[in-house]
C-alpha cells in the first residue's frame, strides 16, 4: 500500500526504501488513489491549469461583449434575445470570479505548490495525513464539476446559470433573485470546496508543526511554508464562517428559514458581514503563498539571503491577523454606521504597513545581488512593481470617504485584478517557471519563458490600467452595457485581453516545447548558489518518496536564510 | 471605425494636454459634460462635499501613490541596471539593517495618518447629515451684536468655534460673506451664542448667520452644510427606480430608462423618462430602499452612493452648487438589467422646482403647494416653446 509505505517514512527516519527503489504504484492507482504529496500537487496544479482555461475564456466573452458600447456579441449565443445575453453576461462575471478564486489560485498556491514544495522545504518525507490529502483533491473534482452544472441548471425565469456576481449577495441569490437550482448546486459547490480546503489546511498545519526535519525551528523554516502556514490558519478560520452563510443561504431558499429575508425578520446586510468575514480573508489566501513563492525568488536570483526574514515572517502573521478584522470595507455603502466605517478605514489601512514592508524588503534583498533576470525573476519583479501598483490603490480605496465613489465602479475591479491577475497569476507563472524543472524534470526554453512574461506584461497592463479611469469616471462594474463616454478605455481594454490570450499562446506553446520537443533534462539545482531551499538537494524530478534519510539542521544555519 | 478612432484622437489630446502636470490635470473637474466622456478624472463635482472628495483623491491621494509607485519602479529599475550579475557579479551577503527597516516602518504609519487626517473629517461630513441653520436680522445702522441660539439636539452636534460661525451681509440678492476677521464670536458654552460685527449692517441691510458642525467646500466655497429642505425617497425594484416627496404630499413616480431610439448618442444608457427634480443649492435628504433586490443609488457628480436595501432605509444628502442634469446608475448587481437602471436628478432653481412640485401634485391629484394653476401654464408653455 503506497500510502501505508508514506506513513512509516514519515514516522520512521530509517524508511526501507532507498532513492534508487522507489515503490511507484501502477498509473490508476498512482493518479487516481494517489497519497503522495508530489503526485496530489500535480492533480492540482492539472486541475488549477484546467479551471484557468475556464475562466480566462469566460473573461474573453466578457471583453468582446465590452469591446464596444450595444449588447452585440452575446447575442450571438442566445439567438439576439437581449436578456437572455444579459443573463448570460452575469453569468460568466459570477462563474469567472468564483473560477478563479475558488478553482485557479487556491489550487494552483495551495494545492500545487504547497502540496510538491512545503513536505520538500521542512525536510518531510510526506503530508500529515495523505489519505486526507487524497479526500481534499478529489472533493475539489466533485465541487468543480458541481459549480459546471450549476451554470447549465435553471436560474432566473427561463435562463440557466446564476447571475449574481461572485459575493452571492441574497435577495439576488435567494428564492427572490434566483428560484432555480443553479443558486443550490453552486452553494453545495462551495460547500465542498470549502470542506476540501478546510481538510487541507489542517493538513498543512499539521505537517509544518510536527514534521519538520530535526533541528529546523519555525525560525528556520522557508518562508513559502510560513506563508502556507499563515494561509492554512486563514484557511480555518474563515471557511467555516463562509459555509455558515452559505447553509444559512441554502436553508432560506429552501427549507423556509428567513436569516436573509427582511420579509420574515432577517436582514440580508447579515450574509455581508458572514461572507465577508471569510471574503477578507480569503483575499489574503490568494496572496500569501504568492507572498512566499516571490520571497524564495528573489532570493535565489539575486544570490543573497533573504532581507528580514524574520520581519518577512512576522508581517505575513501581520497581514494574515489584520486582515480578519478589516472585512466591512467592502460594505462601505450598506448602511453602516458612520462610527463603524472609520473604525474600518483605520484598520484597513493599517495593512498597508506589514504589506509594505514586505515590499521593501525583497527590494533589500535584490539590492547589492548579483542578479540573474531568467524567466523566474522576470515574473517576480514584474509581481513586485504590479502588487505594488495594486495595493497603493487599495489604500485609496480605504477611505469610505473616497469608496462611496469608487464603489463598486472599475477603479475596484482595477485593483482586485492588479493584486490578483496581475499579483497572485504573475506569482503562480513565477512559481511555475521556477519548479518546473523541479517537478517534471525537464526545463523549458529560457527564450519562451521571457517572451511569455514580457507579452503577458503588457497585456495583462493593458487590459486593467484603463479601468482605473474607467472607475474614476464613474462606470459602474457588472455592466453589460455602458454609455458612450467609457467606450474608448473599454475598447483599450479589449485590446489588452488578445495580447494576453496570445501571451498565454505563447505559454502553451512553451510548455509543449518544453515537454514534447526541446526535452532538456533539468539538473538538480538549474539557479546556483542562490538556490538554498532543500528542494534543490534533490534530484529533478525528486524520487517517489523522499527523505527517507531525514535532512538535519541541528547546529547547522537554516536553508532558507 | 471612425467614432473609435475620433476616440482614440480625443482622449489621446486629452491626455496630452493633462499628462503634464498629474494633480492640476486630477484636480480640474471638468468637461463640459456632467457625465462620462472618456477622460480619466472623476466626473465634474457638483458640491461643496463632492469637491472635498476630489481634493481628497486629486490632491492627497493621488499624488502620494503616484510617488510611492514611481519610487517603486526608479528602485527597480535601479536594481535592474545596478545589480544585474554582469554589473555586480559577487553579490553582498547583509541580510539586515535596523535603521532602514524603521524607517521603512514609520514612514507608512507617518503618511497613512496624514490620510487618515482629511479621511475621517470627509467620512463624517458624508455619513452625518448636515443639520445647519441660519437666522436672518435687519440691520438698524448701530446694532453690533446678533444672537444664535446653539439648540441643536445633540452636544456633539453644538457650535463650538468660530469656524461654525458665517456671517453673511447685504441687500437682497446681493449678500457678502464677511471675512474671519470682520466678525467674532463668544459663549459657545452656553444657550446663545454671540457674533459681534467689526461694523455695524446699515439700515435696512439683511445680516444671515448660519452656524453647523459639517464645513464643507473648497477654498472661497467653504461653506456651513445647511439642514436638509426637502427629502427624497428612493425605492430601487427590477429595474428601475421609484422616488417620492414626502414633504410635499408624498407623490410618487417611476422613472425608468429610455430606449435607445429615444436618445442621443452620449446619454445612451443615461436617459431616463421621469428625472428626479431637486432645487439648487438647498440640502437634499436621501433615503433609500429597495422592493425585491439590493440596489444602489449612485451620483457621481455628488459623489454619493448608497445601497438600497430590502428591510432596510438607509440615509444620505447632497446640495446641488449649479444647476443642469447629472446622471448615475445602479451599482449593485441586481439581476438581468441591471445595466439598464439609470439615475437623472435634474437640479433646477426654487421656482422651477416649486412649479414641478405643484405640476406634480396635480397629476397625484392634490391642490398646488406652492402658486397658482397660472404659473404652472406659463411653465408648461415655456417648456413647451423650448
Amino acid at each position: 500500500m503506497a500510502d501505508a509505505h508514506t506513513q512509516t517514512a514519515a514516522r520512521d527516519a530509517h524508511g526501507h526504501g532507498d532513492h534508487g527503489h522507489d515503490h511507484v504504484p501502477p498509473f490508476f492507482v498512482r493518479w487516481f488513489f494517489s497519497t503522495n504529496h508530489k503526485d496530489i500537487g500535480t492533480l492540482y496544479l492539472i486541475f488549477a491549469i484546467l479551471a484557468g482555461i475556464i475562466g480566462g475564456a469566460m473573461s474573453g466573452l466578457m471583453r468582446l461583449e465590452l469591446a464596444e458600447p450595444g449588447v452585440t456579441f452575446l447575442t450571438q449565443f442566445t439567438g439576439g434575445n437581449v436578456d437572455a445575453a444579459s443573463n448570460f453576461y452575469n453569468v460568466l462575471i459570477t462563474y469567472h470570479g468564483l473560477i478563479m478564486i475558488f478553482f485557479m489560485v487556491m489550487p494552483a498556491m495551495i494545492g500545487g505548490f504547497g502540496n510538491w514544495f512545503v513536505p520538500i522545504m521542512i525536510g518531510a518525507p510526506d503530508m500529515a495525513f495523505p489519505r486526507m490529502n487524497n479526500i481534499s483533491f478529489w472533493l475539489y473534482g466533485a465541487s468543480g464539476i458541481l459549480i459546471l452544472l450549476s451554470i447549465f441548471a435553471p436560474g432566473y425565469g427561463s435562463q440557466i446559470g446564476f447571475g449574481g456576481g461572485w459575493v452571492l449577495y441574497p435577495p439576488l441569490s435567494s428564492t427572490t433573485g434566483s428560484p432555480g437550482p443553479a443558486m443550490d448546486l453552486l452553494i453545495l459547490s462551495l460547500h465542498l470546496a470549502g470542506a476540501s480546503s478546510i481538510l487541507g489546511a489542517i493538513n498543512f498545519i499539521t505537517t509544518i508543526f510536527n514534521m519538520r526535519a530535526p533541528g529546523m525551528t519555525l525560525h528556520k523554516m522557508p518562508l513559502f511554508a510560513w506563508a502556507v502556514l499563515v494561509t492554512a490558519f486563514l484557511l480555518v478560520l474563515s471557511l467555516p464562517v463562509l459555509a455558515a452563510a452559505i447553509t444559512m443561504l441554502l436553508t432560506d431558499r429552501n427549507f423556509g428559514t428567513s436569516f436573509f429575508d427582511a420579509a420574515g425578520g432577517g436582514d440580508p446586510i447579515l450574509y455581508q458581514h458572514l461572507f465577508w468575514f471569510f471574503g477578507h480573508p480569503e483575499v489574503y489566501i490568494l496572496i500569501l503563498p504568492g507572498f512566499g513563492i516571490i520571497s524564495h525568488i528573489v532570493s535565489t536570483f539575486s544570490k543573497k539571503p533573504i532581507f528580514g526574514y524574520l520581519g518577512m515572517a512576522y508581517a505575513m502573521v501581520a497581514i494574515g491577523f489584520v486582515g480578519f478584522i478589516v472585512w466591512a470595507h467592502h460594505m462601505y455603502t450598506v448602511g453602516l454606521s458612520v462610527n463603524m466605517k472609520a473604525y474600518f478605514v483605520a484598520a484597513t489601512m493599517v495593512i498597508a504597513v506589514p504589506t509594505g514592508i514586505k515590499i521593501f524588503s525583497w527590494i533589500a534583498t535584490m539590492w547589492g545581488g548579483s542578479i540573474d533576470f531568467k524567466t523566474p525573476m522576470l515574473w517576480a519583479v514584474g509581481f513586485i512593481f504590479l502588487f505594488t501598483v495594486g495595493g497603493v490603490t487599495g489604500v485609496v480605496l480605504a477611505n469610505a470617504g473616497i469608496d462611496h465613489y469608487m464603489h463598486d465602479t472599475y477603479y475596484v475591479v482595477a485593483h482586485f485584478h492588479y493584486v490578483l491577475s496581475l499579483g497572485a497569476v504573475f506569482a503562480i507563472f513565477a512559481g511555475w517557471y521556477y519548479w518546473f524543472g523541479k517537478m517534471f524534470g525537464y526545463q523549458y526554453r529560457e527564450v519562451l519563458g521571457v517572451l511569455h512574461f514580457w507579452i503577458m506584461f503588457v497585456g495583462v497592463n493593458l487590459i486593467f490600467f484603463p479601468q482605473h479611469f474607467l472607475g474614476l469616471q464613474g462606470m459602474p462594474r457588472r455592466y453589460i452595457d455602458y454609455p458612450e463616454g467609457f467606450a474608448f478605455y473599454n475598447q483599450i481594454s479589449t485590446y489588452g485581453y488578445y495580447i494576453m490570450a496570445f501571451g498565454m499562446l505563447t505559454f502553451a506553446i512553451a510548455m509543449f516545447d518544453a515537454f514534447f520537443v526541446y526535452r532538456k533534462k533539468a539538473a538538480a539545482n538549474p539557479w546556483g548558489e542562490g538556490a538554498t531551499t532543500l528542494e534543490w538537494t534533490l534530484p529533478s524530478p525528486p524520487p517517489f518518496h523522499q527523505f527517507n534519510e531525514l535532512p538535519r539542521f541541528d547546529g547547522k544555519e537554516a536553508a532558507a536564510h | 471605425m471612425i467614432r473609435f478612432w475620433t476616440a482614440t484622437a480625443a482622449a489621446f489630446s486629452g491626455l496630452m494636454a493633462t499628462s503634464a502636470i498629474p494633480q492640476i490635470a486630477f484636480a480640474q473637474t471638468g468637461g463640459a459634460e456632467n457625465h462620462a466622456d472618456n477622460g480619466i478624472a472623476m466626473l465634474p463635482a457638483n458640491s461643496a462635499l463632492a469637491s472635498d472628495v476630489h481634493f481628497f483623491h486629486n490632491v492627497i491621494l493621488m499624488p502620494i501613490i503616484t510617488v510611492i509607485s514611481v519610487f517603486v519602479l526608479a528602485l527597480l529599475l535601479w536594481i535592474v541596471v545596478r545589480y544585474n550579475s554582469k554589473s555586480n557579479p559577487t553579490p553582498s551577503k547583509f541580510s539586515h539593517n535596523t535603521l532602514i527597516e524603521i524607517i521603512w516602518t514609520g514612514v507608512p504609519v507617518l503618511i497613512l495618518l496624514v490620510i487618515a487626517l482629511f479621511s475621517f473629517e470627509l467620512l463624517y461630513n458624508e455619513d452625518v447629515t448636515p443639520d445647519g441653520k441660519q437666522v436672518a436680522f435687519v440691520g438698524d445702522g448701530s446694532t453690533l451684536e446678533f444672537s444664535f441660539a446653539n439648540d441643536f439636539a445633540a452636544e456633539s452636534r453644538k457650535v463650538s468655534r468660530q469656524e461654525h460661525i458665517q456671517v453673511f451681509v447685504g441687500r437682497d440678492g446681493a449678500l457678502q460673506k464677511l471675512p474671519k476677521n470682520a466678525y467674532r464670536t463668544s459663549g459657545f458654552k452656553s444657550d446663545v451664542v454671540t457674533v459681534t460685527l467689526e461694523r455695524a449692517p446699515s439700515n435696512g441691510e439683511t445680516v444671515i448667520i448660519r452656524g453647523g458642525r459639517t464645513l464643507v467646500g473648497q477654498g472661497e466655497n467653504r461653506q456651513i452644510a445647511m439642514a436638509p429642505t426637502l427629502t427624497l425617497k428612493v425605492n430601487g425594484y427590477q429595474w428601475g427606480w421609484s422616488y417620492a416627496y414626502p414633504d410635499f404630499g408624498d407623490f410618487e413616480f417611476v422613472s425608468n430608462m429610455l430606449p435607445e431610439a429615444q436618445t442621443t448618442a452620449a446619454l445612451y444608457r443615461l436617459a431616463v423618462d421621469n428625472e428626479v427634480v431637486v432645487p439648487v443649492g438647498e440640502t437634499v435628504r436621501v433615503t433609500t430602499t429597495a422592493r425585491d433586490v439590493i440596489h444602489s443609488w449612485a451620483l457621481p457628480n455628488f459623489a454619493i452612493k448608497i445601497d438600497a436595501v430590502p428591510g432596510r432605509i438607509n440615509e444620505t444628502w447632497f446640495s446641488a452648487d449649479r444647476e443642469g442634469v447629472f446622471y448615475g446608475q445602479c451599482s449593485e448587481i441586481c439581476g438581468i438589467k441591471h445595466s439598464f437602471m439609470p439615475i437623472a436628478v435634474r437640479v433646477v432653481s426654487r421656482t422651477e422646482f416649486e412649479s414641478w412640485v405643484d405640476q406634480q401634485r396635480e397629476l397625484a391629484g392634490m391642490d398646488p403647494m406652492f402658486g397658482s394653476d397660472d404659473k404652472i401654464a406659463s411653465l408648461a408653455n415655456a417648456a413647451g416653446e423650448k
